[in-house]
């Protein structure tokens, strides 16, 4: 209520996130999220450096157009619900849960992109077994999904928060900032399969 | 709704896509040889990226002073080792 007052207060200002235990445990799983992500990173990368000539032959069969449209999903969908949980705050919920509905509708493209991007990798032969590289391709991205699933589970409680007796937008703004974390974890991913040399 | 939030989060979307395109023309076959420059420029680009996702959409500096600075020793952390690997030419041995 006192961050409702505070906005209209000041219009153009955005009222701030507010500090609780449960954003903080939210930013501690955040954290722990990255440091796992981090190991598996720098495994990838040892395992390139001990091989480059196969990495790199095999990335060249891997398509960047699916990279790239992926990752402008992903950015879509984080942007999405940054939109959300500005609506949310400022007690605007019908409009919180259509932003946050148009969120899992991109992420949901995410994924059947993703599925018809392994379909296309396993049709003509690499799968998990071809060599280190696609096994890495594969583990990294199938990883991944599954943190984009475990997103929409956040985004359905933000959503049926929103709408509940509590009327509140915290759940919404926590599933956000993992959205969040998922869509930059791609954003690592993309260039350490797709761009790197 | 403020409309001065909404247009800073339309732009945070609009940089963040244009540097995905960027990073896409940079991995084109036109710039097949050249392998160092193109890793560690993708390199940074994760960084920028990153960045910008963990201030301007996650609201991190706004949440919590300490948490930026956490979010951005992670991310110097993990780049700083993955082009020290990468630049080192450090290999895992066959396990």
């Amino acid at each position: 209520v006192t961050q409702l007052a505070a906005f209209e207060a000041q219009p153009h200002a955005e009222p701030a996130p507010v500090w609780t235990d449960k954003l903080a445990g939210a930013w501690a799983f955040i954290f722990i999220e990255c440091l796992t992500f981090s190991a598996y990173f720098v495994i990838y990368m040892l395992y390139r450096m001990h091989d480059p000539a196969t990495f790199s032959e095999s990335q060249a069969h891997l398509n960047p157009n699916y990279g790239v449209v992926n990752t402008l999903i992903l950015l879509a969908s984080s942007w999405q619900v940054a939109r959300s949980v500005h609506a949310a705050r400022t007690g605007q919920l019908a409009t919180a849960w259509r932003r946050a509905l148009l969120t899992v509708v991109l992420g949901a493209a995410f994924v059947v992109s993703k599925l018809s991007e392994w379909h296309a990798e396993i049709t003509q032969g690499y799968t998990f077994e071809t060599n280190d590289f696609f096994a890495f391709y594969f583990f990294l991205t199938g990883i991944h999904v599954v943190h984009v699933l475990i997103g929409f589970v956040f985004m359905t409680v933000g959503m049926y928060k929103l709408r509940d007796d509590d009327r509140s937008a915290h759940a919404l703004e926590i599933a956000a900032i993992y959205w969040h974390m998922v869509d930059f974890l791609w954003v690592v991913i993309f260039a350490l399969l797709y761009l790197m040399r | 709704v403020s409309q001065a939030v909404e247009i800073k989060l339309f732009r945070v979307w609009l940089l963040l896509s244009g540097i995905t395109l960027l990073a896409w023309w940079l991995g084109s076959d036109e710039h097949a040889g050249r392998s160092a420059a193109i890793t560690y420029s993708a390199l940074l680009i994760v960084a920028v990226k990153v960045r910008i996702i963990v201030v301007e959409f996650m609201e991190a500096r706004r949440s919590s002073k300490k948490l930026q600075l956490a979010m951005d020793a992670w991310l110097l952390l993990l780049l700083g080792a993955l082009a020290a690997i990468y630049g080192l030419k450090l290999d895992m041995p066959p396990v």
